[in-house]
């Protein structure tokens, strides 16, 4: 049984008549590494936020670390990371980089229940894990938006989580940077946690076979396991592919055909 | 519970009372403002005024309508809305009107039939008339409230932080947040009686907005911000009584001077001009 199953699910957020993902099927077992990538609006950060239930499945079953999606979102959540994509930290918020990645022990703890010194400890590992040791005592909204990406995989890693969703988390990166953390992923998939990251920057992805699943407008176009280094050219062929025969579609729509250049346009002068 | 060090019992009463709404309102005010919840302090406020305006106009105790309309505020904020999914801004938009339109069209009405002379009390609080009874009730809410943070000290950094980051990372949110609001409204239909219905706002966000300019880490925001709206609090106080002021108001202005001050001083704007 795969770690996260998706049958046929449909969601969309509240209000919006229109579904966001359409009658996605995807299987991702322990020890995968897998990429989502796409055009923008693809629905890759909602597909993110389904496997964890923080946005509702209206239709189709999901299953997450053996718990329904819907009817258990809570439980899902407290097994699974997530590294948001967008976060803004003022310079007035008043926690340090240790307490935020403390944090990321809460949501296993349950109410009314301290921090006990193995999640302390938990706490430690990932700090040092990630290398900001230096960074322990600073409060986060002083970081530079590097270093703050770093903290909220500090604070995902010491959940110590069975599954971990990234969103984006090298877009504040100098490659050095996103190589170190890709060793951990990497570490992570060895160790039977598997990575579901949604990432328009593949450069220093490990040299494994990744699950690489594309999507567009809500619906999954291509969905393989192939060398880290095709990554980017499947990408960008399907959404090249799917883009130029989206604007044929539309020249055809207005009547024009390819090659067909008006008299008078600046080609045919 | 002050008497042996202070001699008159309406002085005693009016720093009591001071003393425990600083309290009460400056801890919730640390959560309220670093969760960007102001305005539901601010709505949550004139429910209660617009409860005791109820209160008044039906003859009953002004104190048990205002408890009993906030607690229907906080609802509907919370739980009611959450779930015929309406966006909070609309929510608490439409409150906010709903309790000035209840509040002054009671007043003027009451005027209206002659019976709105204490309703200025409503609106500015009437520290010096303060019952037993009400002093009790203040240090109740008071002990609630610090209650509530001890116990749920972590699930309250974590949302302080970031809701959607707690939420993500498998916490309880939403039961937190709910009583956090029953707390508020409950905090401020208590405290109406002492600075009124527009000036509590001034209780709820300042305290914590002074001791942020300062504090660097949460648990100094919880104890600065207490401190400084007790000694404020206290000073008003005494400068109300010794030259004979109207004390919730010149409490409010106090609190919005500290925090002018506590701007100009905070080493956090400073920009260093050092080289090396």
């Amino acid at each position: 049984m795969s770690i996260i199953e998706l049958e046929g699910i449909y969601t969309a957020y509240e209000g919006d008549d229109k579904p966001i993902i359409k009658d996605l099927t995807l299987h991702i077992d322990r020890s995968e590494y897998v990429v989502i990538g796409g055009p923008n609006s693809a629905g890759k950060t909602t597909l993110l936020e389904s496997i964890n239930g923080l946005v509702k499945i209206t239709h189709g079953r999901a299953t997450v670390c053996g718990f329904d999606v819907g009817k258990s979102g809570h439980e899902v959540r407290k097994k699974v990371g997530y590294v948001v994509q967008n976060f803004y930290f003022d310079p007035f918020t008043p926690f340090t980089t240790e307490q935020v990645v403390i944090m990321g022990r809460y949501g296993r703890l349950g109410l009314l229940k301290r921090p006990s010194e193995a999640d302390y400890e938990a706490a430690s590992k990932a700090i040092r894990l990630v290398g900001i040791e230096d960074l322990a005592q600073k409060t986060i909204g002083t970081l530079s938006g590097g270093q703050q990406q770093k903290v909220m995989i500090a604070h995902n890693l010491a959940k110590e989580p069975e599954v971990l969703l990234l969103d984006e988390p090298f877009s504040n990166l100098d490659f050095s940077a996103r190589e170190f953390l890709q060793g951990i992923l990497q570490d992570l998939v060895k160790r039977g946690t598997p990575i579901v990251m949604v990432s328009h920057a593949f450069d220093g992805l490990p040299d494994i076979r990744i699950h690489l699943v594309v999507m567009n407008e809500g619906r999954i176009t291509k969905d393989l396991v192939c060398p880290a280094e095709s990554v980017e050219e499947i990408i960008r062929e399907t959404s090249f592919s799917k883009r130029n025969s989206e604007s044929a579609a539309k020249r055809r729509s207005h009547g024009i055909r390819s090659g067909f250049i008006a008299p008078g346009s600046a080609r045919s002068r | 519970m002050l008497e042996p060090l202070i001699q008159n019992n309406v002085v005693c009463h009016a720093v009591e009372a001071m003393v425990f709404a600083s309290i009460t309102c400056s801890i919730l005010g640390v959560i309220i403002s670093r969760m960007n919840l102001s305005s539901i302090g601010f709505t949550m406020s004139h429910a209660a005024f617009a409860g005791a305006s109820i209160g008044m106009f039906l003859e009953t105790s002004t104190q048990i309508a205002a408890i009993a309309f906030s607690m229907g505020v906080a609802a509907l904020i919370g739980p009611v809305s959450d779930k015929a999914k309406m966006a909070a801004d609309a929510t608490l938009g439409v409150l906010f009107a709903l309790s000035m339109a209840v509040a002054i069209f009671l007043i003027s009405y009451m005027q209206y039939l002659g019976r709105g002379l204490s309703a200025g009390s409503l609106l500015f609080g009437d520290v010096v008339s303060l019952y037993r009874e009400e002093i009790y009730a203040l240090a109740a809410i008071s002990l609630l409230s610090v209650l509530f943070v001890l116990f749920f000290y972590k699930e309250i950094c974590a949302i302080m932080f970031n809701m959607k980051i707690a939420l993500a990372s498998g916490m309880r949110v939403k039961v937190v947040y709910y009583i956090l609001l029953f707390i508020i409204a409950l905090s401020v239909a208590l405290c109406l009686n002492i600075v009124g219905g527009l000036l509590i706002f001034v209780w709820l966000v300042t305290p914590a907005s002074i001791a942020s300019q300062f504090c660097n880490n949460i648990k100094s925001l919880f104890i600065a911000a207490p401190l400084v709206s007790l000694l404020v609090s206290a000073f008003g106080v005494w400068a109300g009584f010794e030259y004979t002021l109207p004390i919730a108001p010149l409490v409010a202005l106090l609190l919005t001077g500290t925090f002018g001050l506590a701007v100009l001083m905070s080493s956090k704007r400073k920009v260093t001009t050092r080289m090396h």
